[in-house]
């Protein structure tokens, strides 16, 4: 933290450095950005650069300074249309779309921020040029400038057009929804007809009030219980089942090892919405399972143990909470398990065979090898990847989503707030924005989920980027 | 005795398990071959067989399935945002591996905590964004959605470039090699499996995916559907009635590029994946 205090002064240090001691082209670089290339004789850059400042003018001046101002209300003229009835044509006024006005007022202060940054390092690049020219150092050409951009700077080259899409896919539209949190943007707010503007925190209070008609609080909890137990028995089942099933077929006893594992990853083969609309399908509740199951009595069987109530005619798999959450699970592990066989299978394979033998031969059993050698190494080398899949099991909206497509839900309190007990945060977020336009909301949940995944991280944040162990390992 | 009991209770177990996993799989493929067009649910296998289901998935588009549009809409985007990913993917992680610059630590931190934030999140906003710039219900619309983003997910790729020995790059660097010619002539021949591994997940996301492209093309017309979107729809409660077997004709038929590429990148996968896994 103290670091970053540091470089963040040292930043503007060299800024005001280069404005109070640099020579009158360094200082025209104030006004007209390029001047200070144009006093070394660096022509291109310098009319490049300056380009580019009329560029970012052009663009505020022109598109988003309006915006911008715009920002603190989000528009106050609503639309109105009136109809001219001499010549029967509708007129609409100049209305302010509030969605407009938040998306292009984020893109121009974006804009704006890098353009100061821009701004800036120019000032001290034009500065730290003039000093090279007094000290009669070597100028590099526009050419030999080229020729850097594949060498020494060639990271600039290779990150810019990522760095692009990046901005476009996903800090824009990041930064969008974290706004339409604040905001009251849902079905009664809607752009063009209507406007939105701030609320502050009222999204966030609403999401943990329960009162007999907002029933966010209430909902949210389970819901979000539901997701974290999820995960957990997602992640766990499926990395479990898969390492067993990798130790199983590795194993020196089992013949046939390539037809077995080829046996379990021609699932995989099929893309996964349509295995589980399938296996919807055949959980359904007049699905083939419940035909099947009926003609040889297994049903009747549970509605005598008192597993499915007598009122129903059919197992309930995938059509009530309980059986329903019990099913995903299941299918999810019919899902994951041969990915994750497939993957243990390649490092099983990686574990030092001499450790094994030794423990042999000092007379540790199976079960010993199993939990003193193997799941070590195997959460050594998988242990990032295990909360990497954690936080994909919170964002598994696939499994979640198309299983319970069909699932209505008969509690009063999930269905007056768009949910199901089956949902997980995300799905509930897509359902609240997909079926019925409240963003707000929405928006307030994928913080949680942010929230969450951000936590998840830190715990194994050190682990992934901290420490040299790259330089070691190259 | 007792062993060769064991060996076949092994084995059985193993095929049970098989048999289990399979079962849907199966499922699938003999009713796509069945006569009967909605999901027969008192038989497992039809009770009549034909192959119409794929003459009609290939030759008699109506206005519900058009297959061949799907197809060659899904394997358009499919090609292009994989050309595009891979690229990206390739040129992040060489910059973060191979390359030292002030910042880079930061930009690494950066992009792991964007990642940490739902897709489904930005997914409304990504439909405004693309609706700003006029791509919103189009195929190049959902390429730059598809590929855009993906220099996020360059840290496998730099575990793998992690691996690749730096005296090699010195070497090339004191002969007076750039950047550029070291990046295309040394590291990327090395790289093969990981490479393989990225085009074929970079193919396949898309390929895959269908909430991004139900959310994006907003257009009535079969014709502009990818092969994931039509296929969710002929399951909706009002077409499975009357498509179920062709849903699963249509499962089976994309099932194929998926395992030609499996295939292919069997000998890889485990290679690539662990590679980069080590390191994280």
């Amino acid at each position: 933290m103290k670091k970053f205090l540091n470089a963040a002064k040292n930043y503007f240090v060299d800024f005001g450095k280069a404005v109070i001691h640099g020579n009158l082209w360094t200082k025209s670089s104030l006004v007209v950005m390029g001047a200070g290339f144009w006093g070394c004789g660096q022509y291109i850059k310098g009319i490049l650069v300056t380009a580019m400042e009329i560029l970012f003018f052009a663009v505020t001046f022109g598109f988003s300074l309006e915006y911008i101002r715009k920002l603190g209300t989000l528009g106050t003229v609503q639309r109105e249309e009136t109809l001219d009835l001499t010549t029967l044509t509708k007129t609409v006024n100049d209305y302010d779309n509030s969605l407009l006005i938040l998306l292009c007022g984020i893109i121009g202060i974006l804009f704006l921020v890098i353009f100061v940054l821009f701004y800036i390092s120019n000032m001290k690049r034009v500065y730290a040029l003039e000093l090279e020219k007094k000290a009669d150092r070597h100028i590099n050409t526009f050419r030999e400038d080229l020729r850097e951009l594949i060498n020494g700077k060639f990271h600039i080259t290779l990150l810019t057009l990522p760095s692009l899409g990046v901005f476009l896919i996903n800090i824009i539209p990041i930064l969008f929804m974290i706004c339409i949190a604040f905001t009251n943007y849902d079905m009664d707010h809607q752009p063009p007809t209507y406007l939105f503007t701030w609320v502050g925190l009222e999204n966030f209070k609403m999401l943990v009030t329960s009162t007999t008609t907002v029933t966010f609080g209430y909902v949210f909890i389970r819901i979000l219980l539901w997701t974290l137990l999820w995960a957990f028995l997602a992640t766990f089942s499926t990395y479990f089942g898969g390492i067993l099933l990798a130790k199983f077929i590795n194993d020196k006893k089992t013949k046939w090892k390539k037809l077995w594992r080829t046996l379990f990853v021609i699932t995989i083969a099929i893309p996964q919405f349509i295995t589980l609309l399938l296996v919807g399908k055949m959980f359904g509740d007049y699905g083939i399972i419940n035909s099947l199951y009926n003609k040889a009595g297994i049903t009747s069987f549970l509605q005598d143990i008192g597993l499915v109530s007598k009122g129903l005619s059919y197992i309930p798999f995938l059509s009530k909470p309980g059986w329903a959450h019990v099913m995903v699970v299941l299918i999810n592990i019919w899902v994951g398990v041969p990915f994750q066989m497939l993957s243990a299978t390649g490092i099983l394979m990686n574990i030092p065979e001499e450790q094994m033998e030794s423990a042999k031969i000092d007379g540790a059993s199976e079960a010993q090898i199993f939990w003193k050698i193997t799941m070590p190494y195997m959460l050594f080398v998988t242990g990032p990847s295990l909360i990497t899949a954690f936080i994909a099991n919170i964002n598994n909206f696939n499994v979640i989503y198309l299983l319970t497509s069909d699932y209505v839900t008969s509690n009063m309190k999930f269905a007056n707030s768009n949910a199901k007990e089956m949902d997980l945060l995300i799905t509930w977020l897509f359902t609240l924005t997909n079926d019925y336009s409240n963003y707000k909301m929405a928006s307030v949940i994928g913080i949680c989920v942010f929230v969450i995944c951000a936590v998840c991280t830190l715990i194994s944040f050190s682990r992934m980027i901290a420490g040299n162990r790259e330089e070691e390992l190259q | 005795m007792k062993k060769t009991l064991g060996m076949i209770m092994r084995h059985l177990f193993l095929a049970v398990l098989a048999l289990i996993w399979l079962i849907p799989v199966v499922w699938l493929f003999v009713t796509s071959l069945s006569a009967y067009k909605g999901i027969n649910t008192m038989h497992f296998f039809p009770t009549k067989w034909s192959m119409d289901n794929y003459a009609q998935l290939f030759f008699r588009p109506d206005t519900v399935a058009n297959f061949p549009a799907w197809f060659k809409n899904s394997m358009l985007i499919g090609v292009f945002s994989c050309m595009i990913s891979t690229i990206f993917v390739l040129m992040v992680a060489y910059a973060m591996s191979c390359m030292r610059f002030q910042g880079r630590k930061a930009l690494m931190s950066f992009a792991i905590i964007l990642g940490m934030f739902p897709g489904v999140l930005s997914m409304i906003a990504i439909y405004f964004v693309m609706k700003l710039i006029g791509l919103s219900n189009s195929l190049t619309g959902l390429v730059v959605i598809y590929s855009a983003g993906s220099g996020l997910g360059y840290l496998i790729c730099k575990g793998f470039f992690d691996t690749i020995p730096a005296s090699l790059r010195e070497s090339a660097k004191l002969e007076g090699a750039s950047e550029l010619t070291i990046f295309t002539k040394i590291v990327i021949p090395l790289s093969k499996p990981i490479i393989v591994y990225t085009v074929i997940n970079s193919f396949l996301s898309p390929w895959m995916d269908f909430v991004m492209a139900k959310l994006m093309i907003r257009s009535k017309d079969p014709a502009d559907w990818t092969v994931a979107m039509g296929l969710f729809n002929l399951v909706q409660r009002t077409l499975v009635g009357n498509y179920f077997s062709v849903f699963c004709a249509g499962g089976i038929i994309v099932a194929i590029p998926i395992s030609v590429l499996f295939v292919i990148m069997q000998r890889f996968y485990v290679e690539g994946i662990t590679g980069g896994a080590v390191k994280g």
